[in-house]
């Protein structure tokens, strides 16, 4: 008797013993898994085992998901996935400290410790150590490009490479504000033509050349956005540059083409997408359904909206909530499929919350991302507007002192490799009407500046 | 009596309402002699006709340039979750 009540004890305590995320975990339900794991330590001692039990679920669920849950709560636990989305959201919230202290300790085989790092430099940076900044640089692409390698596939790698180039272009970033312009280049000229992130370091690169007053390379750099290759990449700020370039090489009626095709044939495109975008600005379901369908419904007249959205997709971010929604669909059709009624109603209305939840985060980040685009027109409207008045004052002040710029219209030429500036990295091409692939990134104008003055002779 | 009284009315009358043609006449030719006119008084002013110079007003307006590249590394570090 005493044998069988023992038995008894035993085979209950045995099933006390297994918590129920670990039932889940088992049948790959891992959403409903974090839930339950929360529920069952949060009041407990936090253990070495119960740290690493969330860091096995949060593998499979990733940290995003952790977004829905309390601060305090998250702040039991210390994993270094849960160091990170801290450290994270203290750095956004330009807490330095506090998030150097959660970013300083994640461990170096975790797999957030890269983006841990390129989040570490930038806080740094603003701190005004410098040092630190570039130890923490050296050490995300160090480690971002072990992890690259050691990828289980293709988008995980994808995803470190990307982490890689932000370091590298933070950090060219970051001389730039310091004025270390050569320093930048260096870091801008380690992004391949093939990266994600490549047209978008040209503007950028352009600006380097600006400050170097190195007006034909900056132009060159901008003539690549004319290409076919990254006509879904349109940047007002670009146009700008190439107007102020011209407009420092006191080649005025160059300005003033860029100038009034900005007017005459972006901003149009602007309006439109004002207006497509203001039309469903409450929307919580637009943006989203723009992304995952393709921007399917846009008229053929709104192309350039369609390319926005195109933009978008590419994001990591994008990439990463999609994959959660795909989880999230397989998990809720399981349940559905395979487990009793009561199970499914404990479970459902959690999984259908996170469902919804990361769909208006797509849909909220979208709409941030276009409406933070839009507001940089102004901007370059109003300064190609007074880059325009200056031309005409410039020109007329010309005509009242009876004096000409010195290259006449009608001998200038469109430039000579004399006036091209070129290191000893850097290649050149002549633009013979086409954009070559490997050219692209590559092109320098040789525009001699025009702003010496001469008199113009009586006839 | 009355009779002279009434002519003498009348006549007076005729006086207020009538109309008197004047014919002015101008001079049809005058000479003057300029080198023989002599104005009296101080010269207090310079003694050529002068404009003073002036500067046109320059613009010179300040344009945007970037120094850093902030909001790009914002967007970034936020384009991965």
């Amino acid at each position: 008797m005493k044998w069988l009540m023992l038995f008894t004890l035993l085979s209950t305590s045995s099933v006390m013993a297994k918590p129920l995320h670990e039932t889940y975990l088992e049948k790959k339900y891992y959403y409903s898994a974090l839930n339950e794991f929360f529920f069952e330590t949060y009041n407990k001692p936090i253990t070495e085992k119960v740290v690493n039990k969330l860091e096995e679920i949060l593998f499979f669920t990733g940290v995003e998901i952790l977004e829905d849950y309390d601060e305090d709560l998250l702040l039991k636990y210390p994993s270094s996935s849960i160091r990170f989305i801290l450290g994270r959201k203290y750095y956004q919230r330009g807490h330095t400290k506090k998030a150097l202290k959660y970013l300083e300790n994640i461990h170096p085989k975790h797999r957030y410790f890269p983006e841990g790092k390129m989040v570490e430099a930038q806080v740094y940076f603003k701190m005004g150590d410098k040092s630190k900044e570039e130890s923490a640089v050296t050490k995300c692409v160090k480690s971002a490009a072990v992890l690259e390698g050691e990828a289980a596939n293709e988008k995980i790698a994808r995803y470190y490479k990307m982490i890689e180039e932000v370091c590298l272009i933070n950090a060219a970033r970051n001389s730039f504000t310091r004025g270390e312009y050569s320093q930048a280049l260096t870091n801008y000229e380690k992004i391949p033509k093939t990266s994600y992130k490549w047209p978008y370091v040209l503007l950028e690169k352009a600006w380097v050349h600006y400050q170097l007053k190195d007006y034909n390379r900056a132009l060159g750099l901008l003539s690549t956005y004319k290409s076919p290759l990254l006509d879904t990449y349109f940047f007002p700020e670009a146009e700008y540059l190439s107007a102020l370039a011209y407009f420092r090489l006191c080649l005025y009626d160059d300005s003033l083409i860029i100038l009034n095709e900005y007017y005459q044939s972006y901003r149009p495109r602007f309006a439109q997408l004002h207006k497509v975008l203001s039309s469903h600005k409450n929307s919580k379901v637009f943006f989203y359904d723009a992304l995952v369908d393709d921007a399917e419904g846009f008229n053929s007249n709104e192309e350039f909206v369609k390319k926005i959205f195109t933009r978008l997709k590419k994001q990591i971010r994008f990439s990463l909530d999609s994959n959660t929604i795909y989880k999230l669909n397989r998990e809720i059709n399981q349940i559905h499929a395979k487990e009793p009624k009561e199970t499914q109603l404990e479970l459902m209305p959690h999984l259908a919350d996170v469902r919804e939840n990361i769909k208006t985060k797509i849909n909220y980040n979208a709409k941030k991302d276009i409406f933070d685009f839009l507001q940089t027109v102004p901007l370059y409207s109003a300064e190609l507007f007074k880059l325009n008045l200056e031309i005409v004052s410039r020109q007329r002040d010309l005509l009242y002192k009876s004096s000409q710029l010195t290259t006449d219209k009608k001998k200038r030429t469109r430039g000579e490799f004399s006036n091209v500036k070129r290191s000893s990295i850097e290649h050149f091409w002549k633009f013979e009407g086409e954009f070559w692939a490997d050219e692209l990134g590559d092109y320098s104008l040789g525009l001699k500046s025009n702003c010496a003055e001469v008199k113009i002779e009586e006839k | 009596m009355k009779i002279v009284l009434l002519i003498l009315q009348l006549a007076f009358i005729e006086s207020a309402f009538g109309e008197e043609k004047v014919i002015y006449e101008y001079k049809k030719y005058e000479k003057f002699d300029l080198g023989n006119l002599e104005v009296q008084g101080e010269l207090i002013a310079p003694g050529d006709i002068s404009v003073r110079e002036r500067d046109r007003k320059k613009f010179n307006l300040d344009f945007y340039e970037r120094k850093d590249f902030s909001s790009f590394v914002k967007q970034d570090i936020e384009a991965f979750r």
